[in-house]
């Protein structure tokens, strides 16, 4: 069956050569693009005009949730649910349930951490449509790719082609979805 | 660069300590005394800071601090100067009433109760520790310690920009080796000396590492204001990035979690066992407005600044930052307050308010002591090239990018 393709990918022979083609297809407005490359790139980020994580919203809901649940959760406990006293303290005091709920707070920071890096990643992912691309294991290797999806609004198969090309890309390859 | 006018710095300096000399017209010499500790205590703490600062720099042989360690070095100019300002302290303990401030000094001194400090239990415990000839020997061997380690980094430092010899960074990676762990002893011993003695029956193991966050909080907001002062001259421009911004400012964060966990640690220990011995030093500060201080330390020194430097904006913003950076300056002259002002206790052992005649020689004191170390800063900045140009790690530094 004739799918429609996911999009154009392009190779870079150098981590500058990426650079700078990715700053022309930033200010060419893409959107819906990805750089794949071997190993981190410093500014690559800003090159291509992503800007900072939303992951910190997250771990900041994550923390609040944490604090809240050690605190409502030994006040609930030991005095609501069941009154203790313990060495003449207050049934409650915030101050001994403290050390829970900072530790709560941690653990849940940790946890929203992880788990809002891994939603915003769309992760876990078992497929991807560039693994159909037979050069795309040179991208843990040797190779930079830069590739721009269909969906993208200023796609055009004619004009994104030719973008890529002027950006100094080769192989200028569609992928199939 | 510009040199700037040191004189205007001296001159609200001297004017500062003139007027808290003038206070003992108006209230006790003792009680005077007392609050120059505050502003004795305060800069002493800044310094400490920047010292440590450079020796951790050099430790990690990090790179986004270049810029900002040759304004510490600066900094740490003052540290003859402390010194010079903690003289009449110890003059006036041995040619004054031995008591003035600590009143360990002085046997006879009559303590709440009606017995005398020679007849307390805890002083002949304690008395190898807590006499006059010892804490003036490691005083001077305190601030022997610090101008010592100062002059190693400095000279190290400033030659390299005249040789760009290498070997001058591996010195003061061997300086910092043997630096931080004597910088920790003597600080420690400094907050335990000066502070902690002045009420000398209580306990806690906290209390040099409640110091020690005090000591980095002011030199990282020192060093934040130092930056943007410079950047707003000029100097600065092209120099100072967002990523430094943002480096020191994930620091401030980290230092003020620090000092809420410390002491934080220190208070529910000491609630939790509920041993007289040691709930008495928070019962007196729980007396009268110094509940409303105890309260705004929870509040303005840790819950304040940690939301707001949570914030990636805020950190990298100039306005934002200066002014977390103030506030955090502001909140450890009323932390170290909190330490020391309750000291000075009425006939009947209850602390003389914070909101009293004794506050405004506290802050006379730390504007006085103030403008000297500002003064001692301005007059050395010029006398070396504005950042280490030689430095391995300067190319680094100028391209920080997290």
């Amino acid at each position: 069956m004739a799918e429609k393709p996911y999009g154009l990918i392009a190779t870079f022979e150098t981590p500058g050569a990426l650079m700078r083609a990715a700053e022309q297809v930033r200010d060419a407005g893409y959107r819906r693009w990805d750089c794949i490359t071997p190993f981190p790139i410093h500014g690559l980020d800003k090159a291509m005009g992503v800007g900072r994580s939303r992951v910190p919203r997250i771990s900041l809901l994550g923390g609040i949730t944490g604090f809240c649940t050690g605190m409502s959760m030994i006040w609930f406990m030991d005095s609501y649910d069941y009154g203790l006293t313990v060495g003449g303290k207050p049934l409650f005091s915030p101050l001994y349930a403290f050390p829970v709920s900072y530790e709560l707070t941690i653990l849940f920071t940790a946890f929203a951490t992880i788990g809002g890096m891994f939603f915003l990643n769309g992760l876990p992912m078992h497929y991807h449509p560039v693994l159909n691309y037979d050069k795309i294991r040179r991208g843990t290797d040797d190779l930079f790719f830069i590739v721009i999806e269909r969906v993208d609004p200023r796609f055009s198969d004619d004009n994104t082609r030719a973008l890529l090309a002027k950006a100094g890309g080769a192989d200028i390859t569609e992928i199939e979805a | 660069m510009r040199k700037p006018d040191s004189t205007k710095a001296l001159g609200i300096g001297i004017a500062g300590l003139a007027v808290t000399a003038l206070g003992m017209l108006v209230s006790p010499p003792h009680v005077v005394a007392t609050a120059y500790l505050v502003g004795i205590g305060f800069w002493t703490a800044i310094a400490i800071g920047m010292l440590m600062m450079i020796l951790l720099h050099h430790i990690f042989d990090a790179s986004w601090s270049v810029v900002l360690r040759r304004q510490y070095e600066h900094g740490i100019a003052a540290f003859p100067w402390l010194l010079l300002l903690f003289v009449p302290l110890l003059a006036a303990s041995w040619l004054g009433p031995r008591d003035l401030i600590w009143p360990w000094m002085n046997p006879d001194h009559q303590i709440i109760g009606g017995h005398l400090v020679k007849d307390d239990l805890l002083y002949v415990k304690k008395r190898a520790f807590l006499n006059l000839p010892l804490f003036t020997i490691v005083t001077m061997g305190f601030f022997a310690a610090w101008i010592w380690i100062s002059a190693r980094l400095r000279k190290a430092s400033f030659t390299q920009d005249v040789d760009g010899d290498v070997k001058w960074t591996f010195m003061s990676g061997k300086t910092a080796g043997f630096g931080i762990p004597l910088l920790a002893l003597t600080l420690t011993g400094a907050a335990i000396y000066w502070f902690k003695s002045l009420e000398y029956h209580w306990f806690s193991t906290m209390y040099g590492v409640w110091f020690f966050a005090n000591c980095m909080r002011g030199a990282l907001s020192s060093g934040v204001l130092i930056m943007l002062w410079l950047y707003r001259r000029g100097d600065f421009k092209g120099i100072l990035k967002t990523d430094h911004l943002w480096a020191i400012g994930q620091m401030m964060l980290t230092f003020t979690v620090f000092w809420a966990y410390i002491s934080f640690s220190q208070y529910f220990l000491i609630w939790n066992a509920n041993v007289p011995e040691e709930t008495f030093w928070y019962n007196i500060r729980e007396y009268g407005d110094w509940w409303y201080v105890s309260l705004f330390l929870v509040f303005g020194n840790f819950l304040l600044p940690f939301l707001l430097l949570l914030s990636y904006r805020y950190k990298v913003t100039h306005r934002t930052i200066r002014r977390i950076a103030y506030l955090v300056l502001f909140v450890i002259f009323v932390d170290i307050s909190y330490n020391i002002l309750p000291a000075l206790q009425d006939k009947s052992g209850n602390p003389q308010p914070f909101f009293s005649v004794n506050l405004i020689w506290a802050v006379t004191s730390v504007v006085g002591v103030g403008g000297i170390c500002i003064a001692a800063y301005l007059r050395d900045l010029p006398k070396t090239k504005l950042i280490p140009i030689h430095d391995p790690r300067i190319g680094d530094c100028l391209n920080h990018d997290d």
